[in-house]
């Protein structure tokens, strides 16, 4: 009896571990989820047929197989049933339709799912698949840093659509994040630090203490982040960093130019002001802020620095972006007088700019603090080697939290973004003898710069994938003409094909066949604002009339555009007739919105009175033809002209040239401003 | 007899799918949630996000930041430029008027030419975005002061 007993509930037992995996399996949520879809979907549909085409469907895992992507499987449709059902549209999760994207609903056949959002595409519950789950693999990106995902294939700093991703890497470029964390990419990435040669001559003991304290106190355009120094750190490397050897050359330029009689500030006063000093600096706050404040300038470098640095700022840092201005002898003492009359720190002590007295063994401590710190991977990236200071960061997108040294902070979430930020935040939260300055991002900029850095994934995504934007042409002519590109600093606001910053808008690729050449030779020696507008305006470089016709001729030669014609009128030169129609066109369009001619107009693009004298014939046809082909981001609209009607537009904005001499005109134009 | 023998096999039964079921991982709960990511900003529709990029590239100069028609550039345009987030007007245009206005101008629609069409200039895609977007716009609205 108590045998056939035993048997009895073993035999049960036996069924029950038997019956266990279907069981399980007829528990998945999915199936369930998909049953409320067939229901759901059933309901929501425009006919009968196609209802019991939702109600017919099988309940089964689905799943987009990327065979060219890695082998990529995502199951995510099996729950996310709706993504690419326009029916679906704002049906609850995980139901709905997918938002439209560059990428949706029309790529999921070649992107899948995991590709942008992270987490694991071969589970089938949900903990699994987003990631949530400990043994599970990264889980999925937050919605937050998503355009992440668009940084995995889109390679290049700024990417259309992507605009969170795009500041992030911009970000990341400018507060020099590459000079010690190695990202595939960045190899030829440099930072803009001055090299320290000539910091004995330049500044004061005290100043240094002040700066490297913190350098976002003393200046806010400071890309120098705070090394959280402790005082006698602070004073071991001034010692070190007075103890440089200034070049000999350099020295003797500071010195006489030290010794030169005051200029006068009146007159240095107007030169700043119509130099464009602001393009680039800023004074008391007011301007673009890429370079340095200028409002305590002469609290931060002596007299005779300043003034050697203005004649020639390339020969003392040969990567800064400043321009040479040919100024005479005379007006940059004028300037510098006025720079010390005006933009000084009336609160400093007096002896800011005293030099410090080299202590040996101070220096020599300091000398070690400056490689502990790794302060050559900005200052002296030459004398670096190839090695990075800092790890690298290939991959970090792709790191599950638990590999992630949280260190002493037991307060964060564990995930990877939480660590990221505070990582950005205070960096040496996480343990002592981290060495990492902190950077005081916003919390908006440290979303885009988490954004960016999430994006570096382990590996790189197969080569069909991997979009970079094409590039352009960039040649530079070298000889003169290059050096004065060089010395004029063309690049720091042009572009050149892909080369050069665009900070004018106006690229020079194409400016050949763009500009006649009497008015831009006349245009570089007395420059004015062409778009009123911006805030970036092209400095008046006093460029010597020799110089501007040299470098005027060889842009003409040589950035020019085969496809614009030189005669749109192809040898037959408009009538009257076509002209007035032209401007029958300019008016019946609205141009009048954006543009100025004559006394009325709008401030958005740049005025056209003197359209005639600047531009050529060609271009004003091939741009109206369509304007985004030479500027993909230009808001002048594409009005889809015939060539009938872009001709007579030509034709009428060749007609207006000013009636005034020159010199004039360029005043009325001075005047708009 | 039998039953006795049933019961304790059927509470197993019963027990076992919740024993053999994964346990949920504990991490995500019990750490405190997202003490220092930084606070996320109200979810926005991906359309409307982009839409909005649209807008302040190639309309807010007219159209104003906010859409009330107070751009820098509104001054100079006689008719002035129309206030978009005025809940009247976005009662009275269908999402299809709106983004045919978008697409011939002003001119195509029977107003003013200075309200260019962008229809060469934008996608169909970029329209609906901007119309989405557009569509926010009284909700933004500053309360009149």
């Amino acid at each position: 009896m108590p045998l056939r007993r035993l048997f009895a509930v073993s035999s049960v037992l036996f069924l029950l571990v038997l019956a266990i995996s279907p069981a399980k399996n007829a528990l998945r949520s999915y199936r369930s989820l998909q049953r409320q879809y067939r229901k759901l979907a059933a309901s929501r549909a425009h006919s009968l047929k196609a209802a019991q085409g939702y109600a017919a469907r099988p309940v089964a895992i689905q799943q987009i197989w990327l065979r060219d992507f890695d082998n990529r499987v995502d199951r995510c449709t099996t729950c996310h049933l709706g993504v690419a059902d326009p029916l679906m549209a704002g049906a609850p999760r995980p139901f709905d339709l997918h938002p439209g994207t560059p990428h949706t609903p029309g790529g999921f056949d070649r992107f899948g799912c995991t590709a942008c959002h992270g987490g694991q595409g071969l589970a089938t519950t949900q903990i699994d698949a987003h990631g949530s789950s400990a043994d599970a693999g990264p889980p999925m990106t937050p919605p937050v840093f998503i355009e992440a995902g668009c940084g995995r294939c889109h390679l290049s700093e700024s990417v259309a659509g992507a605009p969170v991703l795009s500041r992030g890497r911009a970000l990341i470029a400018r507060a020099g994040c590459y000079a010690c964390h190695a990202v595939r990419g960045q190899d030829e990435f440099r930072s803009e630090a001055p090299p320290l040669a000539t910091l004995p001559l330049k500044t004061g003991g005290e100043w240094l203490k002040r700066w490297l304290k913190d350098p976002k106190s003393i200046d806010p355009n400071a890309t120098m982040p705070n090394f959280h120094l402790t005082d006698q750190a602070i004073d071991e490397l001034s010692h070190f960093l007075f103890a440089a050897q200034v070049p000999k050359d350099l020295a003797g330029r500071i010195e006489a130019a030290g010794a030169e009689p005051p200029g006068s500030p009146a007159n240095g006063k107007k030169l700043v002001s119509e130099s464009r000093c602001i393009t680039c600096h800023t004074v008391e706050g007011k301007g673009k802020g890429s370079a340095p404040e200028l409002s305590k300038i002469a609290s931060t470098s002596s007299r005779g620095w300043l003034l050697a640095f203005l004649r020639e700022p390339q020969a003392f840092n040969p990567r800064t972006r400043m321009p040479r201005y040919h100024f005479t002898e005379t007006e940059s003492r004028d300037v510098v007088a006025f720079l010390e009359d005006e933009f000084r720190d009336f609160d400093a002590p007096k002896g800011i700019l005293e030099p410090l007295r080299v202590n040996q063994s101070l220096a020599e401590n300091g000398r070690k603090l400056f490689r502990l710190y790794g302060c050559f991977s900005c200052h002296d990236p030459a004398g670096s080697g190839s090695e990075k200071f800092g790890p690298e960061l290939d991959g970090i997108g792709d790191k599950r939290a638990q590999s992630l040294d949280f260190g002493r902070r037991t307060d964060l979430a564990r995930t990877l973004p939480a660590w990221l930020a505070a990582k950005l935040e205070s960096p040496r939260s996480f343990a002592d003898g981290l060495k990492m300055p902190s950077y005081g991002f916003s919390a908006d900029d440290s979303r885009a710069v988490i954004t960016a850095v999430l994006a570096l994934g382990a590996q790189s995504v197969p080569d069909r994938y991997r979009y970079a934007p094409p590039q352009k042409p960039a040649l530079l002519p070298g000889g003169p003409v290059g050096s004065l590109i060089q010395s004029y600093r063309c690049l720091s606001c042009h572009l050149i094909g892909d080369r050069g910053t665009d900070v004018s808008t106006a690229a020079l690729t194409y400016e050949g066949s763009k500009v006649k050449r009497d008015w831009l030779v006349d245009y570089l020696v007395l420059s004015y604002t062409i778009r009123p507008i911006l805030e970036e305006r092209m400095p008046v470089l006093k460029m010597p009339r020799e110089d501007a016709m040299q470098l005027a001729d060889a842009l003409l030669n040589f950035y020019v555009d085969p496809s614009i014609p030189d005669d749109p009128f192809a040898g037959r030169p408009a009538s009257d007739a076509d002209s007035a129609e032209g401007q029958r066109l300019y008016v019946g369009l609205g141009c009048r919105g954006c543009h100025i001619v004559g006394s009325s107009g709008g401030y958005y693009g740049p005025p056209l009175t003197e359209a005639g004298r600047r531009l050529k014939p060609g271009w004003t046809y091939a741009w109206l033809k369509g304007p985004q082909r030479w500027r993909a981001d230009v808001r002048c609209p594409d009005y889809g002209l015939s060539d009938t009607d872009a001709l007579r537009l030509t034709a009428y904005l060749e007609t207006l040239v000013p009636a005034a001499s020159p010199a004039k005109s360029e005043k009325a134009a001075r005047g708009v401003k | 007899m039998r039953f006795r023998t049933a019961a304790p096999a059927l509470l197993v039964f019963l027990l076992l799918p919740g024993a053999c079921a994964r346990k949920p991982a504990p991490a995500a709960a019990k750490t405190p949630e997202a003490v220092k990511t930084p606070a996320a900003p109200p979810p926005v529709r991906y359309e409307v996000r982009l839409g909005k990029v649209t807008f302040t590239h190639y309309c807010q100069t007219c159209h104003g930041e906010s859409g009330a028609g107070d751009g820098f550039n509104a001054f100079n345009l006689d008719p002035h430029p129309r206030d978009l987030s005025d809940p009247e007007f976005q009662k009275k245009k269908s999402d299809a008027e709106i983004a045919d206005a978008i697409q011939r101008g002003g001119a195509g629609v029977g107003l003013s030419a200075l309200m260019p069409p962008w229809g060469h200039t934008l996608s169909t895609r970029q329209i609906d975005e901007l119309v989405l977007y557009l569509r926010t716009l009284p909700a933004l609205r500053k309360p009149a002061s």
